[in-house]
């Protein structure tokens, strides 16, 4: 076989990478936002929980959290998952704590005044949170979320110490039964390069068309 | 209309206001002035439970709102609150600012919400025109006006200005101004707190002064004004 017959073999790796990605992001914006929202306005208690769960998070290496994961917490509490769910699963947790901490900057930069004239006004904290908050949080945390998709996108490459068949899975088995180390991983890098740029720019994109008018960075 | 009753709060024992008592009857505008700190803005914001009070009682339309049992959402709806600093909510259209509580809080439906804020920002002369535009997008008196309608849209029976023109420039303040002089005339209940003594003289039915957290003297605008039997109210009409 030529080398470049494998194309095709590391290019279906690229569904396998992108799902990691979504997956990854989904649980870590779904537990990260709740997060994000008990540290900038929660009891001290919470904080204190919430701050130690982001610094062992952000503390530990990927690599020792998919390792922790697979290896001994699952396998300790008899649950059997598959070595692509137990990725998702420490990507998600990673990137909640990060995510945590990009909305809860945006939300700290919101004026303290907009949710004193929702309260002022009848609204229940629950609306304040869904109608005031988040949607402006959202919005300004955008930018800062691209950057978290771009990290994401790249850490995910470590799930072939699992044998995920993400894109540097299939190139280290390329590169296995061809000898060659080069190519295979040249294409894995440039595939990781376009994917990384298209998704920051759908992101840019998105962020165009709902930015705030008249705001910074609004027309 | 409204009656407080020997109203007191502290913040880290440190004693804002002092036992205030205050009353207010409906379809009456009363100003309340006063140098910083001596409490005007706490005040507005226990008569909205923004801030619990410590001691003292507080009746809107009869209810003691004060009272624990008492739902405070359900108050908070009934007391419109314009603040110094607009807090317009920076996402949102100007007609959505009007209509979220509407729709949000009232439980209006769509087209309801929409009828009345029509009402609401034609009565504080914000037109057609800017109606799609966002609060950054608007002047310092566009905003204040729509402040303004997001509270009276609510339908209150009582509003509440906490230094409404305070951030604005002349001309900005007399827009506002001659909104809520409109206002006032058309007998909504309103307690101003301000330092524009123009519209206290011309539309308020009595002029409070207060000073370290007490009331010092009350009556008609143009007579305390004119001749403040209190040093504290002599203080403050020299200096303004």
């Amino acid at each position: 076989m030529q080398l470049l017959d494998y194309i095709p073999f590391l290019v279906e790796g690229v569904p396998w990478t992108l799902a990691l990605v979504f997956s990854g992001l989904t649980m870590g914006f779904s537990l990260g936002l709740p997060l994000s929202l008990i540290e900038a306005f929660g009891s001290r208690g919470a904080k204190l929980v919430v701050d130690a769960y982001v610094w062992f998070l952000r503390g530990t290496p990927l690599l020792v959290l998919l390792s922790l994961l697979y290896w001994g917490i699952f396998p300790s509490l008899g649950i059997k998952v598959s070595p692509f769910i137990a990725s998702i699963v420490a990507l998600g947790l990673r990137s909640s704590a990060y995510q945590s901490q990009i909305f809860r900057s945006a939300l700290l930069s919101i004026e303290s005044g907009q949710l004193l004239a929702a309260r002022a006004m009848g609204m229940r904290d629950s609306q304040v949170v869904m109608h005031v908050l988040v949607p402006q949080a959202l919005r300004i945390a955008l930018p800062s979320w691209s950057n978290e998709y771009a990290i994401m996108l790249k850490d995910s490459s470590i799930c072939f110490t699992l044998g995920v068949m993400e894109i540097l899975t299939r190139a280290k088995y390329i590169s296995t039964a061809t000898g060659s180390a080069l190519f295979p991983f040249l294409i894995a890098g440039l595939l990781y390069l376009a994917l990384t740029r298209a998704g920051v720019e759908a992101i840019e994109l998105l962020h165009r068309k709902v930015r705030i008018p008249g705001t910074l960075g609004g027309e | 209309m409204l009656r407080i009753e020997g109203l007191r709060k502290s913040y880290n024992g440190m004693e804002v206001l002092k036992g205030v008592h205050l009353e207010l009857r409906e379809g009456e505008t009363k100003v309340l002035m006063g140098p910083s700190g001596a409490g005007k803005s706490t005040l507005l914001k226990c008569v909205n439970l923004l801030v619990r009070p410590d001691e003292g009682r507080i009746f809107i339309d009869g209810e003691e709102v004060t009272s624990p049992k008492v739902d405070v959402v359900r108050v908070r709806q009934k007391v419109g609150f314009v603040f110094q600093e607009f807090n317009l909510f920076n996402h949102l259209t100007v007609l959505r600012n009007v209509t979220i509580g509407l729709t949000k809080v009232k439980g209006m439906s769509k087209e309801e919400a929409l009828r009345r804020a029509r009402e609401v920002l034609e009565a504080v002369r914000i037109g057609e025109e800017l109606w799609g535009r966002y609060p950054a997008q608007l002047s310092g008196g566009q905003k204040q006006r729509v402040a303004i309608a997001r509270a009276l849209a609510m339908d209150p029976v009582l509003m509440l200005y906490d230094e409404p023109t305070s951030a604005l420039d002349p001309q900005l303040s007399k827009e506002v101004l001659e909104v809520m002089k409109e206002l006032s005339r058309k007998g909504v209940t309103s307690l101003v707190v301000t330092h524009e003594l123009d519209f206290a003289m011309e539309v308020a039915n009595s002029l409070a002064v207060m000073s370290c957290g007490l009331i010092v003297e009350e009556g008609p605008p143009s007579e305390v004004i004119r001749n403040p039997r209190s040093s504290e109210a002599r203080r403050l009409f020299c200096r303004v």
